[in-house]
């Protein structure tokens, strides 16, 4: 029997899900019924982002967050898959620190994604 | 009607003659407009909506008609037909099918407009996984016919990483495969035009899907995610045959047009962070040449610590060749330049609408979320219809309050005898105000064709 976590929608009131360990929440979530916006399904937007509140996923097949959404906890949910048992706040309402004004609030050199960092990284040592 | 429908000569296929006989057509009386729910927080289909633009209808100014897509997160954004008036000597080809590609999912909706063209219906799709399959791109954008082909440009591979390539697609719709014999060395795609009796396509870049659609990091600029070239392309060897550089002057070069006149080299691109108009055309010694004709000064916000940009969007050419029109998303102005001499345009026309410096708030008693962004011109060049969102991600960042307020579509009168723009006090369509709750409206087109949908063999 495959691994399971328990999901936790803590901005739908608390409505909890068994979900397989290995497949991508969006995905099994919306196998239970939720209603979850989305966009490209592999990763490379964030129209599906939630905030992780509590627990771990494993998103690194992602290619749209930078480090600073990442360090607010913005997850992927097309790709991320649940490490142990977690709480997401899902949808736009979760979105208060996913969209920033690029003129306005600019983002420090390790807050870039994590791409570019390592290209960064691998330009200086050749 | 109104359309070309009404006034072509049996004998021949869609669209018109010369750009001057579609000077002639009848005015528009419907607007398609694609409206969006992705990236909103409303569960909904994005849709395509028709507008009634005839004022001597009830519901003028009003959305007669929606067609939801089948799936929600597509992004509808840019359209084009399945013919053009470059197949205006094929009898068997008519201008039925507007082609709605959805950035994110990579699907490409045909919409028959042509049964019932207020309430247009769902064809066909080509499906996004399958262009992903056999095609390996992602990201469509910029939709062109060639004759009874059809041409689609996507901004990046399967896998959402630039520079993508260009989609060949039959009259049929089905997948022929990839349009190119090569992509050079270039790094990016987006827009393209081309000049067939000068066998040459112009294309920009904008960035890879997986850079742009997350949003807008600015600190990307730097590390070279996005793109400051143009192309030129051998048209029929379908491959690029000289890189224009812009630097600096054209970071972000967006959208690209040539003039309408089939014997015109000349050709003007947006370059939307730099905020410049780009002007190229076809030197006499056989290259292409270009330079900055005019260039939008960045504009202090008092509030940010970096001025702020115009941001430079799109473009449009007068089907007379003679006016260039060009928006700022981010201040919030509509500009009109006269380029009889396209080396040295000159401003005719200037309005307000929305936008972050606080010049026009509010626009026939409705408040505006978002800036000037996309717009197309009657055919007689008399009527510009503007819409305010730019793409989902990026209108949440610079004009979060879209979510509540929506889009809007608003229509300048245009001078076209001595310059000058006026906004027109009896025509808004207020997409904050749509059934499901807000949208957001992009692109515009006329079931007749308008002044970014034909081309000219």
């Amino acid at each position: 029997m495959a691994a399971t976590h328990k999901v936790t929608i803590g901005n739908q009131g608390g409505a909890t899900y068994v979900v397989d360990a290995d497949r991508p929440l969006l995905e099994t979530l919306e196998e239970h019924g939720v209603d979850l916006p989305y966009g490209c399904r592999y990763g490379g937007c964030i129209t599906c982002a939630a905030k992780l509140t509590d627990g771990q996923v494993d998103q690194q097949e992602q290619v749209a967050l930078n480090n600073r959404q990442v360090a607010n906890g913005y997850v992927v949910l097309c790709v991320a898959r649940p490490l142990m048992d977690c709480v997401l706040d899902v949808g736009v309402e979760s979105h208060d620190k996913l969209y920033r004004n690029p003129f306005l609030d600019p983002l420090e050199p390790h807050e870039l994604k994590p791409g570019i960092i390592a290209n960064t990284a691998t330009s200086k040592e050749s | 009607m109104g359309t070309e429908a009404d006034t072509k000569d049996s004998c021949c296929g869609p669209g018109y003659a010369t750009p001057a006989e579609a000077i002639k057509a009848p005015r528009e009386k419907l607007l398609y407009t694609v409206a969006l729910y992705t990236g909103t927080g409303i569960q909904k289909p994005d849709y395509l909506a028709t507008l009634d633009a005839d004022p001597e209808s009830p519901t003028y100014s009003q959305v007669i008609h929606r067609l939801e897509m089948p799936n929600i997160g597509d992004e509808l954004h840019h359209t084009g037909w399945n013919a053009c008036s470059s197949c205006h000597d094929d009898s068997s080809m008519s201008r039925q099918y507007l082609l709605l590609p959805g950035v994110r999912s990579n699907n490409i909706y045909v919409v028959d407009t042509a049964t019932n063209p207020r309430a247009p219906s769902l064809h066909t799709i080509i499906d996004g996984d399958e262009i992903k399959a056999k095609a390996d791109l992602s990201g469509p954008h910029t939709v062109h016919c060639l004759g009874s082909d059809i041409i689609i440009s996507f901004l990046g591979d399967a896998k959402g990483e630039a520079p993508g390539g260009y989609l060949h697609v039959n009259k049929d719709f089905e997948i022929v495969g990839r349009w190119e014999n090569s992509m050079g060395d270039i790094p990016f795609g987006y827009d393209f035009w081309y000049q067939p009796r000068h066998n040459v396509m112009v294309t920009s870049e904008w960035a890879a899907p997986n850079t742009f659609m997350p949003g807008f990091d600015l600190e990307e600029v730097g590390h070279l995610k996005y793109g400051r070239r143009l192309h030129v392309w051998d048209f029929e060897k379908r491959q690029p045959i000289q890189t224009m550089y812009l630097g600096e002057d054209g970071l972000l070069p967006l959208e690209v047009k040539f003039m309408h006149d089939p014997e015109s080299t000349h050709g003007f691109c947006c370059a939307a962070l730099s905020s410049n108009i780009i002007h190229f055309w076809k030197g006499d010694d056989g290259t292409w040449q270009w330079e900055k004709t005019v260039d939008v000064e960045n504009q202090l916000h008092p509030e940010w610590p970096i001025p702020l940009p115009g941001v430079m969007s799109a473009l449009l050419v007068s089907m007379d060749d003679k006016y260039l029109y060009i928006n700022n998303w981010l201040h919030g102005d509509m500009r009109q330049y006269d380029i009889t001499d396209p080396h040295n345009p000159v401003l005719t026309g200037q309005v307000w609408m929305g936008g972050l410096l606080g010049k026009a708030p509010e626009v026939n008693g409705v408040e505006i979320a978002g800036g000037p962004q996309m717009f197309q011109l009657s055919l007689d060049g008399k009527r510009m219809y503007v819409t305010t969102s730019l793409f989902s991600t990026w209108d949440n960042q610079f004009y979060p309050e879209i979510r509540t307020k929506g889009g809007v579509m608003v229509m300048i009168d245009c001078d076209v005898e001595s310059g000058g723009m006026t906004i027109n006090s009896e025509f808004m369509v207020n997409f904050g105000q749509e059934p499901n709750g807000p949208s957001r409206c992009h692109e515009t087109r006329y079931p007749g064709g308008d002044c970014t949908s034909d081309i000219w063999l």
